[in-house]
Formats: structure tokens, C-alpha cells, sequence
């Protein structure tokens, strides 16, 4: 890829149930800190499941004036102050008409509509009802006036981000993105998955034969991109490929064969210009569901070719729960902090390997190994698929 | 519909550094006017007669057509999606072969169209599993894709026209970086299931809600286009407002309908304005730009 097409990714920013800052997020993947809990925001008795990775309390922002009382603006506000403190966004790094702002969301700030319909009359819940309403708020909250993009590719939301992101930075419709992703928990989206029977009553075991469903989480997870050559030298890595790709199968499960996920790879890699001999490492999407694993281990096997066995490959879901919306950011941001500091964290909870899903998932503890290019994938309601590739700083 | 006849490239171009602007294949329009650019009034305000929402209802013949299959599920707007594709192609004058593959981009958005199946399953007592799905906007597009067999690029925005306009863009980038061969950008807006909701909060919408569902046809051109920010200028999309009604991210489509059917030969521009912010999209006719 040309130094053009090439888009860094400065610093970044996280509220997640496993901690409120990189340090901490970064921390706890490595020891295996289980961010799942009992919910306590809201009534879960009447599900079949009340457990998610919840964050009990924000602890980062000390004060919200001004700021919606939108759950899911304060966990993308949490992360950007984080991504202010690292990345000098205060002031802008740009003209503000030149700062953009892109973040993906499966449920946008769905639980304002929630209230709405309950009986709250105020106009702003409704419009905080809409799924673009937190971006919003968040560029106001920046100062940020260049494009404001909500993306809601379902739970590849958080990749597609980056990937427009860096679409407007290679464009040269803006000179800095604050890009990434977020969703909170509501009754909304844990009675909804409730219903699906996708939650389950056991840990998040991805890979593992015993392997019964998703948990949830919350999260917001958000990183400055700039244009290679204006970044500078500190930076967490850099993003060479990406691609979202639907794959026209069925509204809520991934192609039976994974075809949509294979191409989202294939057209990532291509664009970054790597072949599966240059990968080091893969973050999977690892949701802990029957059907995902069995097809995203037999998509990365005709990817990878020979090199599957060899590469490993992780899934942080079983810690934080699947945080949808932020769930790809974080991981992309774990892809290159692994680079940087030369540990892969573990998969938890994997123990009895499903014979079909035969590859190196680093189960157990953290791995010692420093991946310089990493691939993360993601998949989506909606037949939704999206692949990174991201190369960790030197 | 537009007399424009298929393949015609009615093409702008423009400005921005780098980005070919697409052609314009095809475009298919329904809105609670009715079909295509010929039905829009003339002041939406008048036509709409004190009526807050004019409705698409349901699309009959698709109703009627996917009765027993597994569209039995799809929703309204579901239907309406693959009722606009359907009228895109017709404008096209094309088989659904045209579009099938990896070779074609679709690109959804909507600023609301998720608020109808919000409504219906969390005063459903949120038990059925199968509905929840179609709370995720990315489900619109999806019943399109799995219609037509879509397996190219594919993305969703969220908001209204300054979103289409993003839609617009990206779908060229899509084509210019040759990931995909044909886009499309789709958006659907309902509000009847809604009505009260909205009712609540009229001073944010300037005019009566109209429903409507399109999709435009984009293929790789030869000029240019520029997308850039328009600070708070209230004008923006004014007079298609006036015109059409509040249709939401519909409304650059309405817009771009509009124009070809008066068979315009000005550059086309587009504004949208939306949450206080402004966004203009300017295409020009990149054959005349590249003849000089």
C-alpha cells in the first residue's frame, strides 16, 4: 500500500466492564480479569439470562454538565476523553471543520427511545432515540464540525468505522477522524437477544465443544486516524487494509459457508497488499456460538492456507462479553497493542477444543509473541462482514 | 419516472481532490406522492392538505408475491426496499442478473426507518426472537441483498440527507478504488408507526413526513465530485423540502429524481441539512469536464 493509502491510528481511548482506560483494558485482557456480571442498570428477573458486561459505574468524566444523559453518548464521551488525553484533541489537531467523526452502533442510543415510548414526552428523548443522535453529541462534545458519520453494520459496526474513517482521510475530506465504536446495554437489546436463545447460562467459550451462546457488554472504544506522513512517530500502529462486505444469506446468521467473511479478508489483504505468509496474528470475532466459530475457523483455514495451524488466533469476548458496536474497535486496538507490548491475551474459558475448530486459539494464558500485522474480523446482522488489517508500531 | 432513456449518463464532477464522480444508471423512486418523480407536488405543504404523514402503505403486489415465503417476516420497509430496487431496474431497463454478485456495491441509509419495528417489539413484550432482527437497520438492505443476490461491498449510514449524501460518496469511492462495479444507495423512510411519536415532536421536522423508498444506480465515471460541509446553512435542501416533505435521508434521491425528470442540464447539486449541520455534494458533467 502506498504511504498515501496508509492511515495511522495515533492513540486511542476505552470505557469497557474490564476497565475504563487502555492501561486497564490492556491489563486485565492479560490476566483474564471477567468483566461479566449480574445487571444491575435495569430489571433482568424476567429473562432467561440477567448477566453481561456491565460497567457499574463511568468513573472516568467527573463532570457530565452539558452532556446528554444518553448512556450510550457517556460511554463515547468516556472513551474520547481518554482519546483527548492521549491524542491532544484539545485543542483540535485540525481547523474543526476538518475534524470528522465516524462511529459505528448496532443500537445507536436505542434505550432513549426505550423511555420515550414509556412516557417520556421531552423532545430530546426522542431524538436521542434516533441511532445517530451519541455521534452527534460526541462531535459537539469535541468541538469537532467536519462530517459526522453514524455506521450500523450490526456488530461489524466498530470495523466499518475505521474503514470510512480512513476513506475520508485518503480522500482528503478531512485531516483528522475520531473513529470507532460503542452500545450499552439496555432491556431493549438483552431482551432481544434473550429471545433469540443466543445468551448463555455458561461462560463465553469460544472454540470450546461446550460452547452455548453470547454474553453482552457495553463499551465505547474510539481512535484518532491521521494521514500516514502527518501522524507523527508516536502512534499505536497503523491500518493498511479493510473491507465490509454483506454476503446476501439470511437476515441473522453468517453465510453457512462463511463466503461473506472470506471475501471481507481476502479484499482487506488485497487492499493492504499482504499475503497469509505476512500475518502474524488474527482477533477473531469469537462470539462463543455454535455456527460462528465452526465457519469463521473454516474461513480463516482457506484464507490461511498451510499457515492456519501457525497463526494464532484469539477471541476477548469470553472477558468483556460482546460489546456489538465497540466490539471491533477494541479489538483492533488489541491487535496492535499486542504488537507493542509482545503479548497475544488469551482466549478465556477455551478448555476441551471443538474438533472443528482446530487452530492455535491461545488458550489458557497470555502467549509471549509480538505480531506486527495483525487481521480482525467481525461479522454482523444483516449478513454483515468486515476485516482489518493492521500493522502494530515499531 | 425519468424519460431519460437506460444508460443515459446524466454526470457530474467536480472539485474534490482525486475522486471520480459515478454515473447515474438508474433511479427508482416511491414516496406517499406515489411513483417516481412525477407524482411529487409542487408544494408539499398544499398537496399534504393538514395531513402529518402521507404513507407508502403497503407495496400489494410484493405483499401478495412473498405471501408464505420467508418474506412473510419482512416488514414494511423491507418490502418498500426491494419495491424501489425493483422500479431502479425498471428505469434501467435491466434484468435482476444485472445487479447479482460480488461485483455490486449496496449502500444503505436512513435516519428512522428501524423506529417501526423498535415500536412494535418493545410494546410486543419483546418476546419474538425472529422480530428482533429487524430492529438492526443493516436488515433492510440484507432483505435486498438475499432478493437479489448483493454479495459485493456493503455498508450502512445512519441520519438524514447529509447521510445520503455520505452514501453518495462512499459508494464512489467504492467504484474509483474498483471494489465493486456498480453501487447502489438505497434509503428507505416509514413514519406511519410512529405518528404519534413524531406528532410530539413537530417543531423538529419543517413539514409534513412522507414516507418514501429509493435507490440509485451508480457506475464509475469520468469526472469528479466534491463532498464538503456547509457550516449551519439553513437553506440547504430547502427547496426540496418545500417540495417534497420530510423525507428524511430520502431526500437527496427525491432531489436527484426530481432533477432528471425536468430533464435538467445543470450540474447537479446537492444539499442536505440535518441535526443543524449542512452538507453539499456537487457533481458535474464529467464527460464535458474531460472534453474541456
Amino acid at each position: 500500500m502506498s504511504a498515501r493509502g496508509r492511515i495511522a491510528l495515533v492513540a486511542a481511548g476505552v470505557a469497557t466492564p474490564i476497565g475504563q482506560d487502555v492501561d486497564a483494558f490492556w491489563s486485565s485482557l492479560l490476566t483474564g480479569v471477567d468483566g461479566i456480571s449480574t445487571i444491575e442498570h435495569f430489571p433482568v428477573a424476567d429473562l432467561r439470562v440477567g448477566r453481561g458486561g456491565e460497567i457499574k459505574k463511568l468513573t472516568r468524566v467527573k463532570d457530565w454538565s452539558g452532556v446528554s444523559d444518553c448512556r450510550a453518548t457517556r460511554l463515547l464521551i468516556s472513551a474520547a476523553d481518554e482519546l483527548a488525553a492521549h491524542a491532544g484533541l484539545r485543542p483540535l489537531p485540525a481547523a474543526p471543520t476538518r475534524v470528522a467523526v465516524v462511529v459505528g452502533t448496532a443500537l445507536g442510543g436505542v434505550a432513549e427511545g426505550e423511555r420515550a415510548l414509556a412516557g417520556d414526552r421531552r423532545a430530546r428523548r426522542l431524538r436521542g432515540g434516533l441511532y445517530d443522535s451519541p455521534a452527534h453529541n460526541l462531535a459537539r462534545w469535541l468541538g469537532a464540525r467536519g462530517p459526522v458519520i453514524t455506521v450500523s453494520t450490526a456488530c461489524a459496526s466498530g470495523a466499518t468505522a475505521i474503514g470510512v474513517g480512513a476513506d475520508l482521510l485518503r480522500q482528503g475530506l478531512a485531516d483528522a477522524v475520531v473513529a470507532g465504536g460503542y452500545d450499552a446495554l439496555s432491556r431493549f437489546v438483552m431482551r432481544g437477544f434473550d429471545a433469540l436463545r443466543s445468551l448463555t447460562r455458561d461462560q463465553v467459550r469460544p472454540f470450546d465443544r461446550r460452547r452455548s451462546g453470547l454474553l453482552l457488554g457495553e463499551a465505547g472504544a474510539l481512535v484518532l486516524l491521521r494521514r500516514d506522513g502527518e501522524a507523527g512517530p508516536r502512534r499505536l500502529g497503523t491500518l493498511l487494509g479493510h473491507a465490509s462486505v454483506g454476503d446476501g444469506a439470511h437476515i441473522s446468521a453468517p453465510h453457512p459457508e462463511g463466503r461473506g467473511l472470506e471475501r471481507a479478508i481476502r479484499m482487506a489483504m488485497a487492499q493492504a497488499g499482504v499475503t497469509p505468509a505476512d500475518l502474524d496474528f488474527v482477533s477473531a470475532h469469537g462470539t462463543g456460538t455454535l455456527l460462528n466459530d465452526r465457519i469463521e475457523t473454516a474461513v480463516l483455514k482457506r484464507v490461511l492456507g498451510a499457515r492456519a495451524p501457525a497463526v494464532p488466533v484469539n477471541s476477548i469476548k469470553p472477558m468483556l462479553g460482546h460489546t456489538m458496536g465497540a466490539a471491533a474497535t477494541l479489538e483492533a486496538i488489541m491487535c496492535l497493542l499486542a504488537g507493542r507490548h509482545g503479548q497475544i491475551p488469551p482466549t478465556r474459558h477455551l478448555e476441551e477444543p471443538d474438533p472443528e475448530c482446530d487452530l492455535d486459539y491461545v488458550p489458557g494464558a497470555a502467549r509471549a509473541a509480538r505480531p506486527r500485522l495483525s487481521l480482525s474480523t467481525s461479522l454482523g446482522f444483516g449478513g454483515q462482514n468486515a476485516a482489518l488489517v493492521l500493522e502494530a508500531a515499531p | 419516472m425519468s424519460a431519460r432513456p437506460a444508460g443515459a449518463s446524466p454526470v457530474v464532477a467536480a472539485a474534490v481532490e482525486g475522486l471520480r464522480a459515478p454515473v447515474i444508471r438508474a433511479l427508482g423512486l416511491h414516496s406517499g406522492w406515489g411513483r417516481g418523480a412525477a407524482a411529487l407536488p409542487a408544494e408539499a405543504r398544499v398537496a399534504a392538505s393538514g395531513r402529518r404523514v402521507l404513507s407508502l402503505g403497503r407495496p400489494e403486489a410484493l405483499d401478495a408475491r412473498y405471501a408464505g415465503d420467508r418474506f412473510r417476516r419482512a416488514t414494511r420497509e423491507c418490502l418498500w426496499a426491494l419495491a424501489s430496487v425493483e422500479a431502479m431496474l425498471e428505469d434501467g431497463e435491466a434484468a435482476r442478473e444485472a445487479i447479482e454478485g460480488d461485483g455490486t456495491a449496496l449502500v444503505f441509509v436512513t435516519a428512522a426507518v428501524y423506529a417501526a419495528s423498535n415500536r412494535a417489539f418493545v410494546e410486543g413484550g419483546g418476546g419474538r426472537g425472529t422480530h428482533f432482527a429487524y430492529t438492526a437497520p443493516a436488515v433492510v438492505p440484507a432483505e435486498v441483498a438475499i432478493e437479489f443476490g448483493l454479495t459485493g461491498p456493503s455498508t450502512v449510514f445512519i441520519g438524514g440527507p447529509p447521510a445520503t449524501l455520505h452514501g453518495i460518496w462512499y459508494a464512489a469511492t467504492l467504484l474509483a478504488e474498483g471494489a465493486c462495479d456498480r453501487a447502489l444507495v438505497l434509503a428507505v423512510e416509514t413514519f406511519t408507526e410512529c405518528e404519534d411519536l413524531y406528532a410530539r415532536a413537530r417543531r423538529l421536522t419543517g413539514g409534513p413526513l412522507v414516507e418514501a423508498a429509493g435507490c440509485l444506480w451508480l457506475e464509475p465515471g469520468a469526472g469528479t465530485i466534491a463532498l464538503r460541509p456547509a457550516g449551519a446553512s439553513r437553506a440547504a435542501g430547502a427547496a426540496i423540502r418545500a417540495r417534497v416533505g420530510e423525507t428524511f435521508a430520502c431526500e437527496p434521491l427525491a432531489a436527484i429524481a426530481a432533477w432528471r425528470h425536468r430533464g435538467a442540464r445543470e450540474p447537479l447539486t446537492l444539499e442536505g441539512r440535518w441535526r443543524g449541520a449542512s452538507t453539499v455534494l456537487q457533481w458535474q458533467d464529467g464527460q464535458e469536464t474531460a472534453g474541456g
